[in-house]
């Protein structure tokens, strides 16, 4: 029988400031780049692994209040800072197996965007986070 | 070096803040999420007074 994950509420944390309530969509990515290995007499190309590359997409809404989305990413562009993202608000806290949480330890924010507005609808922002070292948190 | 939070974003107000690892400090600071116990290093010094010469009419 398929199996799938539907989430309606997970939690975002960006350098320990919870903006869960600002999030609409967050993607976290593992990566590790490959390396062509590929030498004569392949007939078809290889890879091994390379450096990992982590990342982590997340769309907010903006907010220029204090202490909302603009008072917590303003200072951090051109920094690195640790993002968590639960699967479960409760999971940035108490991680569990079927709950886990990602955390990116040490990635940078290389752009904020500071306004990204259209008339008649809330305004809302793409951030990405890369770089860092990626934990899996499940107790 | 001891914070205490200021924003209930970052978890109880006025009760201890201990970062985790990779946390920037500088950027919680600088937003008023948290307050540290030792007194801020950022003001300028103030300049030393001096006697403005004397008017002549």
């Amino acid at each position: 029988m398929a199996s799938a994950t539907y989430l309606s509420n997970p939690g975002v944390m960006i350098n320990s400031i919870n903006l869960t309530d600002m999030c609409t969509a967050a993607t976290v990515t593992n990566m590790i780049e490959s390396l062509e290995a590929t030498a004569f007499g392949s007939t078809s190309r290889s890879f091994v692994g390379g450096l990992a590359n982590q990342e982590i997409t997340l769309d907010l809404y903006m907010s220029y209040a204090a202490t909302e989305t603009y008072a917590t990413l303003a200072a951090l562009v051109g920094t690195t800072t640790t993002v968590k993202v639960a699967s479960t608000d409760a999971a940035l806290t108490t991680a569990t197996a079927t709950t886990p949480r990602f955390e990116l330890v040490g990635c940078y924010l290389e752009s904020l965007p500071v306004i990204n507005a259209t008339m008649g609808e809330l305004s809302t922002i793409s951030i990405t986070f890369t770089g860092g070292v990626l934990t899996t948190v499940v107790s | 070096m001891k914070y205490t939070i200021k924003s209930n974003r970052v978890g109880v107000i006025g009760t201890e803040f201990v970062p985790d690892e990779g946390t920037n400090i500088e950027a919680l600071l600088a937003n008023g999420f948290i307050e540290s116990d030792e007194p801020s290093d950022s003001h300028a010094s103030k300049s030393a007074k001096t006697k403005e010469p004397a008017k002549k009419d």
